[in-house]
């Protein structure tokens, strides 16, 4: 290392800071993928990893011979948890580097600001989350499920007798699209249940947010009402949803008291907490690390390998579902690429049509040539001891994606 | 018509409790078999132990805690051959439920509890810590579940553990629960009693209760009982209106307390120097990931006082955070001391600057911290409550940190020093006092003030490279509102933002809340620009 100058000083800290697309090597046989994924603000710590995901799968396939004689190069970006920044930096990426496809976004507000993008280029979004359904865009891959294949679900569940037989719902949200679309749904779906308005409150925090004392004094008191067994619906998102969990088990509500639905709740939510007084809350997915099967076995193994192997900033042994979504999506689109011969997007959209792809979740993904929706199993996971999910139910199969809500 | 039915009701009374005595002993055969089953099975096998718990012998209770505890969490292995405990989740052997025979676990599978068999388990293991436990506090902790699953419990197991507890307290506390949970009997005078139990232990469920007794026909025909009835939920009434005015206040000072913390040092620097410092909330980052460090360092060095990691941070996240606020005015600020919008800028390049290096050398992954017990959980104190023990911790150090910061302003030559420049920079330079080293100091003591924020801030957030951004604009808020400069200032600016937010906050809800008081803001700022206590300065 020569001497610290005030300008190589000044250099690396710009190199450090610089949210400008990361590029690989470039080479004339290969064809680019492009990454929407933050590393910064908010939405860090869960986006971050997809990143690496997208380049293990790539990877994998190129292993393999990459696709249709050529390999796999991926774009990374860091959008900084910042909308619009997602539509720019996806622009950019589908106008100056011509990538095939985007691979992106986490909150249902990063995607609507690049749906006009993908739409005016014709270019095509692999969106890896499960989200609030109401949208049919033919640019947009909804890798993950709508409403009905997984937030219904979970909630007849709490709902029903295997489950705790909820008849009030606290919903506390982030106060953006995701959160207030799903309630209105759940709304309309309790309303179609002869449920009264008055069991049910709905409230919104800003992005971050992360005071929830009085939040959680409110819980206490909903729950002390009569009117039988309350739920909570959280659908805060990003660094909320550990500091939500942590007020709550201080102020000593267990899970058999009042459980949680955690609609936005994964393994990496749990890091840094103390889950013992978590034990019992739930979550509902189409993906949890304690999935049975070798499928997964092997995904685990390949991505604690990955992780030692490039040194990346993330933990080897926590696998979230928009992680395993990510790395079909990768997948899927070889899968469609490798059928139609082509990566002309038009092509490749006309391929996904009875496509279908074993993922690590146990599950097989398929697709139909009706939209674009996959239709994927869903799981509903239990807090354990050990800062992860125990499945508690899943569906015998994967059920066919209602991408419009009859509810609201 | 009506006594027919009373004798009706009391006859249905008397053969309730009667059927849990006809129960089947308690069975570890069927009981291990019952909690491998299915949820009906499970949920069976629950409430199998709560019926025998009056009449088992200890040592059935004993074991049967053991299965229950394995199931509940994930310890307990079904296999073809029986039930197996583990000593740990996903151990590969453990013992035979039945012969204690040790046989490996690799056919077996763990059965996950539905939430509902859960309870059941929670009380059925609560009723036998309560009959069986060695010590007092798992004895009362069993009890304290009991309480809240009013009626799940027979009667007759809270006789017996009153009258096999030693502890002269915690028998009162059971025979209080027992009188409570006779709220539905057919003798009136036991039911006035129940009302009064009911009555000494308030909260919003014990109101609830109350409340439901009052449309039954038993308050209607007993004009004594809805004389006992009324008197009980308006005492009710009332403890659960204070405690709820206890649980504003002190939601109000944890926020204030965390607004403060963030602030201080940022008064100080903006005071002094009138640099708009960015990267603060960055220097509040890094004093949490001081603290982490020294957690790291007790996790290798003395493992055994892990506890104690929180309290040894706070001299280093002070010490690291100062040093790193010293480097940045030497490197950075020095030379843009006439140049506001410049360092401005500055601070906002280190604060990115800082976010990556930390993001690069040590993940973006959310801290892992063990929590001392100082620190986690809370204790309900009067009606619904609950003093948090991480959020007292923010407060009493946030007071600590007042007092600190007066005595080293007040008393100390640094701080005469301090105060002599903010007061005016060139009469100060003028009179020999090395201004460029004070303001170096300063900023130290303000980067260093931010650092201890950090500490306070662990038990409470989230901590990772991101953390700091969401503090800066609140620490702001706070400092000019309060008057640039004025330690008093700062203080009252926090506890009115606070207390603000958390009044608010119930009525129309956090993003609003928001809104309305940064709104208030402006308004009081137009009308008194200087905010509300100027600091007083010769110019």
């Amino acid at each position: 290392m020569g001497h610290l100058t005030r300008r190589g000083f000044v250099g690396s800290a710009a190199l450090l800071a610089a949210p400008a697309i990361v590029r690989s090597a470039f080479a004339a046989d290969t064809v680019k993928l492009g990454c929407l994924f933050s590393s910064s603000g908010t939405m860090a710590n869960i986006e971050g990893r997809l990143n690496h995901v997208v380049r293990m799968a790539a990877d994998e396939i190129n292993g393999r011979g990459g696709v249709n004689g050529r390999r796999i190069e991926v774009l990374t970006s860091d959008p900084a948890s910042d909308w619009p920044l997602y539509a720019q930096i996806g622009r950019q990426m589908l106008q100056q580097e011509r990538v095939a496809a985007l691979f992106g976004c986490w909150t249902s507000v990063s995607r609507k600001s690049v749906l006009p993008v993908v739409e005016q280029n014709d270019g095509l979004l692999f969106y890896p989350l499960h989200f609030e359904g109401d949208e049919n865009s033919k640019n947009v891959v909804y890798v993950n499920s709508p409403p009905a294949s997984s937030v219904l679900p979970a909630v007849d569940y709490l709902m029903g007798p295997d489950g705790v037989g909820a008849k009030r719902f606290f919903m506390i949200g982030s106060d953006y699209v995701w959160p207030r679309t799903i309630n209105k749904q759940l709304k309309g779906y309790w309303k179609s249940k002869g449920i009264p308005e008055s069991a049910w409150r709905e409230e919104y925090v800003p992005f971050g947010f992360s005071n929830f004392q009085t939040l959680v004094n409110q819980v206490r008191s909903f729950a002390s009402q009569p009117g039988g067994q309350p739920i909570v619906v959280l659908t805060v998102v990003g660094s909320s949803i550990p500091d939500f969990l942590r007020e709550f088990a201080n102020q000593g509500i267990a899970a058999t008291d009042v459980p949680i639905l955690g609609l936005d709740m994964v393994e990496a939510d749990l890091e840094g907490l103390d889950t013992g007084q978590l034990v019992g809350h739930l979550n509902c997915w189409a993906y949890l690390q304690a999935a049975k099967g070798e499928r997964n076995q092997r995904f685990l193994a390949d991505w604690a390998a990955y992780v030692k192997a490039k040194g990346v900033p993330f933990s080897a042994d926590t696998v979230i579902d928009p992680m395993v979504s990510a790395y079909d999506s990768v997948h899927l689109w070889a899968l469609a690429a490798a059928k139609a011969g082509s990566f002309a997007v038009p092509e490749v959209r006309k391929a996904f049509a009875g496509l279908s792809f074993a993922d690590p979740s146990g599950y097989t993904l398929t697709m139909t040539g009706e939209n674009n929706y996959v239709s994927r199993g869903v799981f509903i996971g239990s807090v354990n001891e050990r800062r992860g999910f125990d499945v508690l139910w899943q569906s015998p199969d994967a059920p066919k994606p209602v991408p419009f809500s009859p509810y609201g | 018509m009506n006594r027919v039915r009373a004798v009706l009701a009391a006859l249905a009374m008397l053969a309730l409790p009667a059927l849990p005595a006809a129960a089947a002993p308690l069975e570890r055969a069927a009981l291990a078999a019952d909690l491998c089953g299915d949820a009906a099975a499970q949920a069976r096998g629950a409430e199998g132990v709560v019926r025998a718990a009056a009449d088992a012998s200890a040592e059935d209770l004993r074991a049967a805690g053991h299965l229950l505890a394995a199931l509940a969490e994930r310890r307990l292995a079904c296999g073809s051959a029986g039930a197996l405990l583990l000593d740990r989740a996903g151990a590969p052997d453990g013992q035979d439920a039945l012969t204690g025979a040790t046989r490996p676990a690799a056919e077996a599978r763990a059965p996950v509890l539905g939430l509902r068999q859960r309870a059941l388990v929670e009380t059925a293991r609560a009723a036998v810590a309560l009959l069986t436990a060695e010590s007092v506090a798992a004895r009362a902790a069993g009890l304290t579940t009991l309480e809240r699953r009013a009626g799940a419990v027979p009667d007759a197991v809270l006789e017996r553990a009153r009258d096999a507890e030693s502890d002269p307290g915690l028998r009162a506390s059971i025979a209080g629960a027992a009188q409570a949970a006779a709220l539905s009997s057919a003798d009136p005078e036991k039911r006035r009693t129940a009302v009064a139990a009911v009555a000494a232990a308030p909260s919003g469920a014990s109101l609830a209760r109350l409340r439901a007794l009052r449309g039954e026909p038993a308050a209607a025909s007993d004009p004594a009982f809805a004389r006992a009835l009324d008197a009980g939920i308006a005492s009710v009434e009332r403890a659960v209106r204070i405690g709820d005015g206890l649980a504003i206040l002190y939601n109000a000072l944890s926020f204030a307390s965390i607004l403060f913390m963030a602030a201080v040092g940022l008064a100080i620097i903006f005071g002094l120097m009138g640099v708009i410092n960015l990267a603060q909330g960055e220097f509040i980052m890094l004093g949490a990931y001081a603290t982490w460090g020294v957690q790291e360092a007790f996790r290798h060095v003395a493992p055994g006082l892990l506890d104690l990691y929180l309290i040894a941070a706070i001299p280093v996240a002070f010490g690291a955070t100062a040093l790193v606020g010293i480097a940045v005015e030497a490197l950075v600020l020095r030379h843009l001391y006439r140049r506001p919008l410049m360092s401005l800028l500055a601070t906002w390049a280190v604060s990115l600057f800082l976010v990556n290096l930390v993001r690069v050398a040590v993940g973006t992954q959310n801290l892992q911290f063990a929590m001392p017990p100082y620190v986690s959980g809370g204790v309900p104190l009067y009606a619904d409550f609950v003093v948090t023990w991480n959020r007292l911790f923010a407060i009493l150090f946030a007071a600590a940190t007042l007092a600190l910061t007066l005595v080293v302003l007040r008393r100390t030559p640094l701080g005469l020093d301090i105060r002599a420049v903010t007061q005016n920079r060139d009469m100060a330079a003028c009179l020999g006092l090395p201004t460029r080293r004070i303001d170096r100091l300063a900023f130290g003591l303000g980067s260093g003030l931010a650092g201890l924020a950090g500490v306070a801030l662990c038990p409470i957030y989230s901590v990772n490279p991101g953390m700091g951004s969401g503090f800066v604009i609140d620490a702001f808020m706070v400092v000019v509102l309060g008057g640039v400069g004025s330690l008093a200032g700062t203080l009252v600016a926090a506890l009115g933002i606070g207390g603000a937010n958390v009044l608010i906050e119930p009525l129309s809800g956090a993003v609003a809340a928001k809104v309305i008081v940064l709104v208030g803001i402006i308004l009081f700022l137009q009308r008194r620009p200087e905010g509300l206590f100027a600091a007083r300065r010769r110019r």
